[in-house]
């Protein structure tokens, strides 16, 4: 890819998400907070892509926007009365919260301007579907499985949460 | 394509796939079960866990990873895992016959309380940060769950939610510093950040004091030290009180348990880094928990601010670190599990449908109306204060002698200060129990108590006594679970 | 050239939206949502370290889809309380939610 189409890229991408990003958490109506998220989870996904993790990109799309945005979609439109603007979405905290995480923000990017990191020159896998499961099937077997005791605890749990009696 | 499958030893992960299997196996056949008979549920729980815990005797003394290097077993992880499935052992028996008298008696409550208990042994064994997140993450989903059990509780499904928010956001700050360490180490075993922290490669070591400070945060709040403790004290009043006592004692140890892993053992040469931060958090948790406990009207909120507290004394313990300070900690949570789930017991035998009595007046007189369970709870209550002679007493005797050996004298006396001020709201119920006569009630028969909450009490007086009179049998257990890795 | 530090400017930037959100939301799915902004923000962090730090190695990647998956559970879950707390309080803003006093 061309470096300056890269830039160009990455500089929109980056617009979409902090932009997108920032209207998840101030936006009054808080539908269209969830319809900014999955704005926001579409830019991360090319993040992706642009630094050649396909697969991960393709797994945001259909985990974070088809899944996840889909289920607080469904739970914002199941506690209806609640996204009407009319209610107010933030507390008191506004202030403060700005305070502090700009302060975070601050001290952060300090902290990353000033660190020297041990870079690699090596080209990254191209071939990451098929090494990504060859991992999850030797090295991370462990974590693999666990993963799925994760996910049948959640399963059961939101079934106890959630069903009538 | 070359294949490698890594060698496993399917031995040394027993313990933990006998929990998962029958955890699994409940779920199977608890719909089969007709609602007279969906305690065996909860007898299939308790022998899961007796079974795990006589595999986990077989793992004594061996000290080996498996699975490319995620998974260790060592006697550190052993002794944790005795620790815990002791805990749940106790917390099931408790939670039959309260789960009986609400009414709430569901397979599914007893299943997720053994994915709770893998995903702490988890914790323990882990030794690559992805197993540590992933364990903590099964533990903590299935406590969120827990939490809320009782559905048509407002408190309940408050403190649910609080929770999950709460440990969702805590969850956030973990991840941010395991990447921060994967970003400067190029790796998440613990292994690899051991030798990248000795070798001291000094450019990327401030990233690692980051990483080390957030993942201080996401432990924090699973340990419930202050400033991470705003979701306990509802926490602990609003959830079932056997889940209460479940929070206080076996997830608060697997926290400890990651914490020391990580903080002891891998950023052991920048141990001056965070020990300053520490010994802040230790003195600030003990403070807080103490005399805001002094202020509650609700048992169940006393003892979570007394939890908060307890927290502080294991932290101080980590502050001492070395051999003698990770042994008194590991002492310590082993005493603490016990007497905590006893006091909690006898709260739950006070109780009645739909009616907790959990308020502090609900114990005066209770000499007379019981006086086993008044005795007995005087005997958890004098441990919990740190009285000789009982296991509290002894744990914090060790704590406080590893601090000072480690030259941190000014944390002990902040310490024995705070235990002081603990005193007085224990004894303060004490005296309600055997110096104030019943307040006047409708309900004044007798209280029953079901045969497991015997057991459990029986059980808990035993180890509390044990470990105060008797106590070098169980440290030097503790001794020798952390001689291998110093 | 876009290096490192450009990705991890951003992944700061968007947890501390995401940090923002949860401190000044008042509803549980606002919350929610900010807490997923968080994860995003470190998966961000996890990719970008793979590519520049292990590009070979493909950790990040790993630990990156791992996330997504608790991502998922949590939700699953949190979702379910919400729809709890809503059929019983009827309201889920967390101010709202204070039947215990601090």
């Amino acid at each position: 890819m061309l470096t300056g189409v890269s830039e160009a890229v990455y500089y929109i991408l980056a617009a979409i998400i902090i932009g997108s990003g920032v209207m998840v958490v101030s936006m009054k109506n808080i539908f269209h907070s969830a319809l900014f998220l999955v704005l926001c989870f579409f830019g991360v996904a090319g993040i992706y892509i642009l630094l050649s993790a396909e697969f991960i990109a393709a797994v945001q799309v259909l985990i974070y926007v088809g899944a996840i945005t889909i289920l607080m979609i469904f739970a914002i439109m199941l506690t209806a009365r609640l996204y009407s603007a009319q209610i107010k979405q933030s507390n008191e905290q506004v202030v403060p919260g700005l305070i502090i995480v700009s302060a975070l923000l601050v001290i952060t990017i300090f902290a990353l301007s000033k660190t020297t990191w041990k870079l690699s020159s090596q080209a990254p896998e191209t071939q990451t579907v098929a090494e990504i499961g060859k991992l999850l099937m030797t090295t991370y077997v462990l974590p693999f499985e666990i993963v799925s005791v994760v996910l049948l605890s959640a399963l059961i749990g939101a079934i106890v949460i959630a069903r009538r009696d | 394509m070359d294949w490698i499958i890594p060698a496993v030893n399917l031995k040394l992960i027993l313990p933990e796939i006998v929990v998962c299997l029958f955890a699994i196996l409940i779920l199977v056949t608890d719909p089969f079960l007709s609602k007279e008979r969906k305690i065996w549920s909860a007898h299939l729980s308790w022998i899961a866990v007796v079974i795990a815990f006589i595999a986990n005797i077989r793992l004594w003394n061996l000290q080996e990873a498996t699975f490319t290097n995620m998974f260790l077993v060592d006697n550190y992880a052993t002794f944790f895992k005795f620790i815990f499935l002791a805990g749940s052992f106790l917390i099931i028996l408790i939670s039959m016959s309260y789960l009986k008298r609400e009414e709430i008696l569901h397979g599914e409550y007893f299943s997720l309380i053994l994915f709770s208990t893998l995903g702490m042994m988890l914790l323990a064994s882990g030794f690559d940060l992805v197993v540590i997140f992933l364990g903590l993450e099964i533990m903590s989903v299935s406590l969120y769950v827990l939490a809320g059990f009782k559905r048509s509780d407002l408190a309940s499904n408050e403190a649910s939610l609080k929770y999950f928010l709460m440990g969702a956001f805590a969850t956030g700050f973990l991840l941010y510093g395991i990447v921060m360490i994967y970003g400067s180490v190029g790796s998440t075993n613990l292994g690899q950040i051991i030798n990248h922290i000795t070798s001291n490669d000094a450019g990327s070591n401030l990233l690692i004091w980051a990483g080390a400070g957030l993942l201080l945060v996401g432990f924090g709040f699973k340990i419930a030290s202050v400033p991470f403790h705003m979701w306990v004290p509802d926490v602990y009043q609003g959830a079932p009180t056997p889940i209460t006592a479940f929070i206080s004692a076996g997830p608060k140890a697997a926290g400890f348990a990651a914490l020391l892993r990580v903080f002891l053992f891998s950023f052991t040469t920048i141990k001056m880094d965070w020990t300053m931060i520490v010994w802040i958090m230790a003195a600030l948790t003990m403070s807080v928990g103490n005399i805001v406990a002094l202020a509650q009207s609700d048992i169940k909120r006393m003892l979570a601010y007394s939890s908060i507290a307890h927290a502080g004394y294991v932290l101080v313990a980590l502050v001492a670190g070395g051999e003698t300070g990770v042994s008194s900690a590991l002492f310590y949570l082993l005493a603490y599990t016990f007497m905590n789930i006893g006091a909690f017991t006898v709260v739950i035998a006070l109780g009645r449908k739909g009616q907790d009595n959990t308020k502090l007046e609900d114990y005066s007189g209770l000499g007379s109306r019981s006086p086993i369970l008044a005795i007995l709870m005087t005997i958890f209550l004098f441990s919990l204060a740190g009285f000789p002679p009982t296991a509290g007493f002894m744990a914090k005797f060790y704590v406080f002698g590893s601090a000072v050996k480690s030259g941190f004298t000014g944390l002990v006396i902040i310490g024995v200060l705070n235990s002081l001020i603990s005193v007085y709201y224990y004894l303060r119920i004490v005296v309600l129990m055997f110096m104030q006569a019943p307040v006047t009630r409708t309900d004044n028969e007798r209280i029953k108590v079901a045969f497991c909450a015997i057991l459990v009490l029986i059980i808990s007086t035993w180890a509390v006594l044990q470990m105060g009179i008797f106590p070098q049998s169980l440290l030097s257990l503790a001794q020798a679970s952390v001689s291998s890795i110093f | 050239m876009i290096g490192l530090n450009h990705f991890l400017t951003l992944s700061t930037i968007l947890f501390c939206i995401g940090i923002f959100g949860v401190l000044t939301r008042r509803n549980a799915i606002g919350i929610l949502m900010s807490i997923e902004l968080m994860f995003n923000a470190v998966n961000i962090n996890f990719v970008a370290f793979s590519r520049f730090v292990t590009p070979t190695a493909l950790v990040g990647q790993i630990f990156a889809i791992f996330i997504i998956t608790i991502a998922a559970a949590e939700a699953t879950v949190g979702l379910a309380i919400v729809l709890l707390i809503y059929r019983n309080f009827k309201g889920i803003n967390v101010d709202n939610i204070n039947i215990m006093k601090w």
